[in-house]
């Protein structure tokens, strides 16, 4: 980018930060909800969301969610549901990196008089799904079958996402020593943060014996370095400042966003070490004119513990290579340098695509938790959200109001 | 059940027909551009390189080394139960291009990342599927 044009850039971005809020929020039941499809569990989520912001439905006029991979137009689903019309509403398809640029798409959309209050979320039934048989249970996958690779994988016996940023973490491990009592730290430190969160799916202390006595699945990686398969939801009401102040919570502001798809793939350049975190993280500190020495408390996609460590170093909180003693030395936990994923991330709270931490960043900022959960004096929140085939990537800055 | 544990063959996309072809014969052949001479993987029919059209296929060295590995604990499909642990490689070819393969004729816990590999040509039912052991450096 030249001068001008980044200069541009900044001072429409500058523009943005802080017009929108985040005015309501929510999940709906956690962990193991038999019975509840992903869109009765959004729509669960979404109800909740708009409660908290002391709204009704009516009161919203935009919906933006990532559907399912097996449904078609599943924003009209949801709005169909909650009995509105939308005058702005689509559903995305970046993966995990969704409900990030749901919040960016809605924050444009929102200034540009496109709507006045949307409706941003996520839902999965993925415990349920892949629990129905014993053959859903083994294959693990959470892609319906039309979605899987046909050649160039199968064949080898190459099947899921946990190999896939296995290899990443293989690399880095080459590369910068990193080791597995790393990845055990990031593991214990955020079950240590679901111990304090009666919602989370799991409620079972983690050492670093039992983080070494998980059976492996794909080495690097054993069973705690993988995120949860869960039945979860999470939404999100996003609406024009002025208006937020005035609702039920405390707003939070959207300060600034970032996206940044490293499409090339995974697989190419040196991208399963340096993810896109590097150039969304970026636009989203320029909008917010905010670096990483700002940030209280990060929420980051935590798919795998590499994912967590790699991102971490993307984002600037230690410089690439330095992951693993930065995670080691504790600094991730509540009370530490950086409390990360403090509801317990996907790791141990619930897997719903990086919407649990777009929630958890929310609460944080509003400081209505008990002392025990609250990050004190948390002024800045960073999220971070990542998928689509481990190439697209989304980050958001909310700041206490 | 014997059906059930046979292993996943290729079902190659029309444009991918000729690396599989050419594996048949036991060569590894990846589409090369006519114009800017870039090469690739997977097969496509546009050079990401150039955008051009004129993509052909072109035989390749086979040899290799290892960009990075992992090692299956878990049997996610019956016809690899006999096979854990095993190993799935990306293997960055002298060319260039990365692909994803086994790693043979070594214990998985001597495989590395960097090591020099060479393709070798393994019959899976009716397609042959390229795959990688060490060579010397």
């Amino acid at each position: 980018m030249n001068i001008a044009d980044l200069s541009a850039s900044v001072e429409s971005a500058r523009e943005l930060r802080d017009y929108c809020s985040i005015a309501g929020t929510a999940t709906s039941r956690l962990g193991r909800v038999p019975g509840v499809s992903s869109l009765d569990l959004l729509v669960e989520a979404i109800r909740n969301a708009v409660d908290d912001a002391g709204l009704k439905a009516s009161d919203i006029d935009g919906v933006i969610c990532r559907g399912p991979d097996e449904s078609y137009s599943h924003h009209q689903m949801v709005a169909e549901r909650l009995g509105i019309n939308a005058s702005f509403s689509t559903t995305l398809t970046n993966g995990g990196a969704s409900q990030i640029l749901a919040i960016a798409i809605a924050t444009m959309a929102i200034r540009f008089g496109l709507a006045k209050t949307i409706v941003c979320g996520f839902g999965r039934d993925t415990w349920s799904r892949t629990h129905a048989t014993e053959e859903a249970r083994v294959r693990n996958e959470t892609r319906p079958a039309s979605q899987r690779p046909r050649e160039f994988g199968p064949e080898y016996g190459y099947f899921g996402a946990t190999a896939a940023h296995a290899l990443g973490a293989t690399r880095h491990m080459h590369l910068y020593g990193t080791t597995r009592n790393d990845f055990g730290a990031i593991a214990t430190s955020f079950r240590e943060h679901a111990l304090r969160n009666p919602d989370a799916q799991i409620k079972k202390p983690l050492s670093m014996e039992d983080y070494y006595a998980g059976r492996m699945i794909v080495a690097p990686f054993g069973m705690f370095d993988c995120s949860l398969r869960s039945d979860a939801a999470g939404a999100v009401i996003v609406t024009r400042s002025d208006r937020a102040r005035d609702m039920r919570r405390p707003p939070v502001l959207i300060k600034g966003f970032g996206t940044h798809n490293n499409t090339r793939g995974w697989f190419n350049d040196d991208n399963m070490v340096v993810t896109a975190a590097r150039q969304s993280g970026e636009a989203a500190y320029r909008m917010a004119g905010l670096g990483p020495s700002d940030v209280d408390t990060a929420q980051i996609y935590d798919c795998f513990t590499y994912m967590v460590l790699t991102q971490l170093e993307d984002y600037g909180f230690c410089k690439k290579g330095e992951g693993g003693a930065f995670v080691s030395s504790g600094a991730l936990r509540l009370g530490g340098a950086l409390p990360c994923n403090t509801s317990g991330g996907q790791l141990s709270e619930a897997h719903a695509e990086g919407m649990l931490q777009i929630v958890e960043g929310v609460r944080q900022m509003r400081h209505l938790y008990p002392a025990e959960r609250q990050v004190k004096n948390a002024e800045i929140a960073l999220i971070s959200g990542h998928g689509g085939n481990q190439v697209c990537h989304s980050t958001l800055i909310l700041g206490k109001a | 059940m014997s059906e059930v544990k046979q292993k996943p063959v290729p079902r190659p996309a029309p444009e991918s027909a000729p690396y599989w072809a050419a594996a048949r014969e036991r060569r590894l052949s990846l589409p090369k551009c006519e114009d800017c001479e870039g090469n690739w993987f997977p097969p496509s029919r546009t050079c990401p390189h150039c955008l051009s059209a004129r993509v052909t296929f072109a035989d390749v060295s086979g040899r290799g080394k290892v960009y990075s590995f992992v090692t299956f604990h878990r049997v996610y499909h019956p016809g690899f139960e006999g096979d854990v642990p095993y190993v799935v490689a990306l293997i960055e070819l002298e060319e260039g291009p990365r692909l994803l393969s086994n790693v043979i004729g070594v214990a998985p816990e001597d495989v590395r990342c960097e090591m020099p590999v060479e393709v070798v040509f393994e019959d899976v039912g009716e397609a042959t599927i390229p795959k990688f052991r060490p060579r010397a450096a």
